[in-house]
């Protein structure tokens, strides 16, 4: 079906429309009047806003028509409705984006916009302008300074080092009974209208009057409009005789003046780089106090309510305004904060300065502010798809995504414990030491000896903040006299990294840092039969001694090995180039396969470490546990010289010890995560960490026990049922496993 | 007329005496209400409180108006919960209506290790008096259908969440201007645009303040200054445990109401409610620069935008009106300091950091009980500044993240 020449809906009526027309002038052309108000037709007042392609707040005054366009006014009397779509859109086009960096920034181009930047553009500069009429809005300016924009083709961030406001000016609202009618312009709206060809009727002009628009002047000061929702007539009173005078119209134009339209100088003022030209750097004449009507249209807040907060005790502009809400609306203040501020001046206040402006200008949709951004990356190990070839369930963790089970936990969990298995531990933080004063450095670091750790050997360390709290824990691998390999906690690796190269550079120590943690992957084999299963691989009798480490090759893969154990059993952790880590994981898997060997996720490698009471920083540690709280009192040497958070551990060690992370075994199923332990009825402290142990067959428990009366009562009711403090480890507590 | 317009409230404003027995300094929601319990619950009155700007132009005037007990610690259960309480009974107690609205707040998780944390928070909550509880999807899609349980494509999957249905909002304004007429009105003084610039002291005593309209003599001066209380507290000697970091927030235009919860997601990084105006408002975590600074950017629009819109695909469209920051105290802990300082006749009301509006009622009522009494309450003992010499942190899980 055809229809005659290109049409837009408005509110259900087909309205046509000229080429350059706005959705307002359109409307305007066809002699409808759905908008109360002064309208602007410029983008400052808040009267013409519609709902467009399901989007409200969208001013018809910047909307080009476009044909067969759907637009819809805002309900009268209340909000729009929120959208309800509860799925995220398909197929929809995403919002454009750009980060453009120039010199300079001219926004707005008027008279001074067009000269700034033709001076700018003489002296060299790269220049970028804006024009909300052309279709480029500002939406803020930022430190930087950036100004951020709305264009056709979708948002831009610009970055420069100057800013040019060349916003020009804002028409004064008449704040006046019956200023809400419809059919009221301000003077330049109605010139642009007349200059489109609207037919305006019978004009009346107050004021200062339009050019190009045939209209009769009022005489006399504006009093108010009259009408039944339109306005019929403009009553204005004669100064000398007090007389009022009442003029029949179809439309009335309003002339009061105008006043810099600076909310984007406010905003930048301050920026280094920033400068407002023209009349948008223009001082404001204060318009006269209001007498009636509505100041502040976006929230319907009338000259007596003014009033009646005031004789309230809201004295402070600001106040007024969070009292009334006056200029916190759609508009954010265009149209009523000069005559609110008009209003305070005359009740004896003294004035603060115009108020710092607040983004936005220009309202972008919250989908077009996230264009651009992308989600917090989790990073994805060299092993990835493989997990996901075997049937993986990825979980977030410490800022990666692992395997959390391949789907059988009873095969995950046996392989270790009975065979072999394999687990992607690439995310483990590692870093290279080295330099002259590598081995000076990581002793004062760690609170442990590390001076006596012979190549080819490895330990365990806790790593302390200044007040002697554990933040991180690793290992540490001496491969020579001044060259050291330290792994950290997954989560903990950024961190922990940027510690070490703080501490380096305040002691000025000579010492290279070298993270390793995304170029090389780990692979940790386990397993009562891994030392067999390696020696298959090429590994045979070079494999290191428990707490050994060495560099050999495993399957034609270059690895360090390091022997140790977080699983209980056997362990050889081969850390390699990540571009090998596929190839390596394949030959693993493809080698053992006689001996069952298949991986282990997260889920079963938590049950494993509790089972030993290898505590995991971060989850059973607190922000503030000290060693001793963590009953790894062992793990630092208090003989040492010197060593971070030293003086904190001997401060805090001299204070009666007010709780302790225990070990706790229970009958039956586990508790959860939290769970609280009581002593005699009263809260004595919570699980950390808890499992239902496989091959003890009874739950074991990580948990904070606090002091009653200095000491750590043993009658621990947890859910009501009995938990029994024991030492750690809970499985094989001599460790001959992991030595045989 | 709108229903936002005060009709109720009426301040009457006095002059600056010399001397007071308690100066208060900071006019926001901590100082005021502990200007009110002093006069509702003790009868001392001989009270002033000084603000350097006007009432409630700090955090009190900025922040996302939250109110909700779910934390991580049995002190701070106990602490906010007793907050909780008082602030649904404001409105009786004072006749004033602060728009106390009870929606429950929904804290969504995406993963296994959140899931456990959320049941973990609910457990204590409960064991301490607040009523979180631990949600399926399928509960969360029944209290906010609006919720995507399939957010991003499967990539932040709902699996679950805690519910606290206690979690309300007030009217962040009102709540001050009650708080201040409700002391103004037993003879309480509140001084604006008084701005202290130092302290007097005799010997070791704090016996005043000095402002820019003269000096005034106080048996004792409260700071309950937010964002420069380190410099104020730099003053009477002492050394507070504080970084000062900006917090940003912004709200869409208004919308008719219709989104009932409030929705959090730390592993996400946002949170959102709609306000009794019908704005949607949105927060995230604290700038990481420590600043002074009142300016907003746009990482921040962009950075809780997105995973919002991935949340509830419906707030795609609406339009954004209006961003702001606050600055916050955040102590070394992650929790309030409340009470002696060390420095005779100088109390301390601080390290409010996010969770300052959920503290008003309960911090102001245990200040007061403090300084009326001379004895620190039990509800705020273990927020004493003493705690960071004791090695007694409260290092506190739930109040840490995005969501405050």
């Amino acid at each position: 079906m055809t229809r005659p020449g290109k049409v837009i809906d408005f509110d259900g009526t087909q309205v046509p429309f000229e080429a350059g027309d706005t959705v307002l002038t359109a409307v305007f052309r066809a002699g409808l009047r759905p908008w109360g108000g002064c309208l602007c037709a410029d983008g400052d007042c808040p009267y013409c806003l519609v709902t467009l392609g399901g989007v409200s707040y969208v001013r018809a005054c910047r909307t080009p028509a476009v044909e067969g366009m759907k637009v819809a006014s805002h309900p009268s009397g209340g909000y729009p409705p929120l959208p309800s779509s509860t799925r995220a859109p398909t197929g929809e086009s995403a919002v454009g984006f750009e980060m453009v960096h120039c010199d300079t920034v001219v926004i707005g181009q008027g008279r001074s916009g067009r000269e700034a930047a033709a001076e700018a553009e003489e002296r060299g500069r790269r220049v970028a302008t804006l024009d909300a009429r052309a279709g480029t809005e500002a939406v803020g300016v930022y430190p930087g300074p950036e100004v951020v924009a709305r264009t056709p083709e979708g948002m831009a961030r610009i970055f420069s080092e100057e800013v040019v406001v060349a916003t020009g000016s804002v028409e004064a609202q008449p704040v006046c009974p019956g200023n809400q009618l419809a059919g009221i312009l301000t003077r330049r709206a109605a010139e642009g209208l007349a200059a489109s060809g609207v037919d305006l009727g019978r004009v009346v002009s107050v004021g200062r009057p339009p050019e190009g628009v045939g209209h009769e002047p009022a005489r006399g000061r504006l009093v108010g409009f009259e009408g039944e929702g339109v306005v019929r007539r403009v009553v204005t009173r004669d100064e000398e005789t007090g007389a009022e005078r009442a003029y029949p119209c179809d439309t009335a134009v309003v002339g009061l003046g105008s006043g810099p339209r600076d909310t984007l100088a406010r905003m930048a003022h301050g920026l280094p780089g920033a400068r407002a030209v023209g009349s948008a750097a223009g001082h404001l004449d204060r318009p006269p106090v209001p007498e009636a009507g509505v100041v502040c249209p976006c929230s319907e807040v009338t000259v007596d309510d003014l009033r009646s907060v005031w004789d309230r005790g809201f004295h402070e502009l600001e106040l007024i305004k969070r009292s009334t809400l006056a200029g916190t609306g759609a508009c954010q203040g265009a149209v009523c904060m000069p005559h609110v501020r008009s209003f305070v001046a005359a009740g004896g206040q003294e004035l603060p300065p115009s108020f710092t402006a607040r983004p936005v200008v220009t309202q972008i949709t919250m989908g077009e502010a996230a264009a651009g951004w992308y989600h917090h990356p989790d990073r994805r190990t060299a092993l990835h798809d493989e997990h996901l070839a075997l049937g993986a369930r990825m979980e977030r963790s410490g800022g990666w995504l692992r395997p959390w089970t391949y789907g059988d936990a009873d095969r995950e969990y046996w392989a270790v414990r009975s065979g072999v298995s394999i687990c992607d531990v690439s995310t483990l933080g590692k870093i290279l030491v080295s330099g002259p004063d590598a081995d000076a450095f990581l002793e004062r670091i760690y609170p442990t000896g590390i001076s006596p750790l012979r190549p080819g050997r490895a330990k365990y360390v806790l790593v302390l903040d200044e007040r002697g709290y554990v933040f991180d824990d690793g290992l540490v691998c001496r491969e020579g006299a001044n060259r050291f390999l330290l792994t950290s906690t997954s989560a903990g690796a950024g961190h922990f990294e940027m510690w070490l190269r703080d501490w380096a550079e305040a002691w000025k120590m000579d010492v290279r840092i070298l993270d390793r943690t995304a170029s090389w992957g780990a692979i940790n084999v386990t397993g009562p039969r891994s030392g067999e299963f390696l020696s298959r691989l090429g590994a045979a009798d070079r494999l290191p001694p428990f707490m050994g480490h060495t560099e050999m090759e495993v399957a034609g893969v270059a690895c360090r090995v390091m022997r140790l154990s977080f699983t209980g059993e056997i362990s050889y952790e081969l850390h390699h180039q990540a571009s090998e880590s596929r190839r390596l994981w394949h030959a693993l898997m493809e080698s053992g396969a006689d001996l069952g060997v298949w991986p282990h996720g997260l889920e079963v490698l938590e049950e494993l470490r509790l089972e030993k009471g290898h505590i995991l920083v971060g989850v059973d540690s607190l922000p503030d546990s000290t060693p001793r709280r963590l009953g790894h009192g062992w793990a630092v040497r208090m003989d040492k010289a010197d060593f971070l958070g030293k003086p904190a551990v001997a401060r805090t060690s001299r204070m009666e010890l007010d709780r302790l992370l225990v070990g706790l075994e229970m009958d039956g199923g586990p508790p959860p995560q939290g769970a609280i332990l009581r002593v005699k009825g009263d809260y004595a402290g919570f699980v950390t960490s808890t499992t239902w142990s496989r091959v003890l067959g009874r739950s074991v428990i990580l948990a904070w026990l606090y002091a009653r009366d200095g000491a750590f009562a043993g009658d621990i009711l947890i859910d009501g049922r009995p938990a029994r403090k024991v030492a750690v480890p809970f499985y094989d507590p001599e460790g001959s496993r992991v030595r045989a | 007329m709108n229903e936002f317009i005060e009709a109720q409230v009426a301040f009457g404003w006095e002059d600056l005496r010399s001397s007071y027995d308690v100066v208060i300094v900071g006019g926001g929601g901590h100082g005021l209400s502990t200007a009110y319990h002093l006069a509702t619950r003790h009868g001392m009155t001989n009270v002033a409180v000084l603000e350097r700007g006007y009432i409630g132009s700090g955090n009190s005037g900025r922040n996302t108006t939250i109110i909700r007990a779910n934390y991580g610690i049995p002190e701070a259960v106990r602490f906010y919960q007793r907050s909780v309480d008082l602030y649904s009974r404001l409105e009786e107690e004072s006749g004033r209506w602060i728009m106390h609205d009870r929606k429950g707040l929904l804290w969504l998780v995406h993963g296994t290790p959140g899931t456990r944390h959320e049941r973990a928070r609910s457990i204590v909550n409960q064991a301490f008096g607040a009523d979180t509880v631990y949600v399926t999807p399928e509960e969360v899609r029944q209290i906010c259908p609006e919720v995507d349980l399939n957010a991003g494509g499967g990539e932040y999957r709902v699996t679950g969440g805690s519910y606290s249905p206690h979690a309300a909002t007030a009217r962040h304004d009102r709540v001050v201007w009650t708080l201040a007429e409700g002391a103004m009105k037993l003879g309480v003084h509140v001084h604006q645009r008084t701005a202290v610039t130092g302290l007097l002291r005799s010997g070791d005593r704090i016996t005043g303040v000095l402002t820019d309209r003269g000096p005034v003599a106080a048996g004792v001066v409260v700071s309950a200054v937010g964002g420069h209380v380190s410099t104020l507290a730099a003053m009477a000697g002492v050394r507070l445990p504080i970084r000062t970091h900006p917090l940003q927030a912004f709200v869409t235009n208004h919308y008719s109401r219709s989104f009932r919860p409030i929705v959090a997601s730390a592993d996400m990084g946002f949170y959102v409610s709609q306000t009794p105006r019908g704005e949607m408002l949105l927060g995230a975590g604290i700038d990481s620069q420590p600043s002074y600074s009142y300016r907003s950017s746009y990482e921040f629009l962009s950075h809780c935008s997105l995973p919002a819109v991935t949340l509830l695909p419906f707030l795609r469209n609406l339009t954004i009106l209006r961003q702001w920051a606050g600055v916050c105290d955040m102590s070394v802990d992650l929790s309030p300091i409340m009470g002696y300082t060390g420095v005779d006749g100088f109390l301390v009301t601080t390290g409010w950091g996010t969770w300052g509006f959920k503290g008003i009622p309960a911090g102001g009522e245990q200040m007061a009980e403090l300084i009326a009494t001379d004895r620190t309450p039990e509800l705020i003992a273990p927020f004493s500044l003493n705690r960071f010499k004791e090695d007694r942190l409260m290092f506190d899980p739930g109040s840490t993240g995005t969501t405050h």
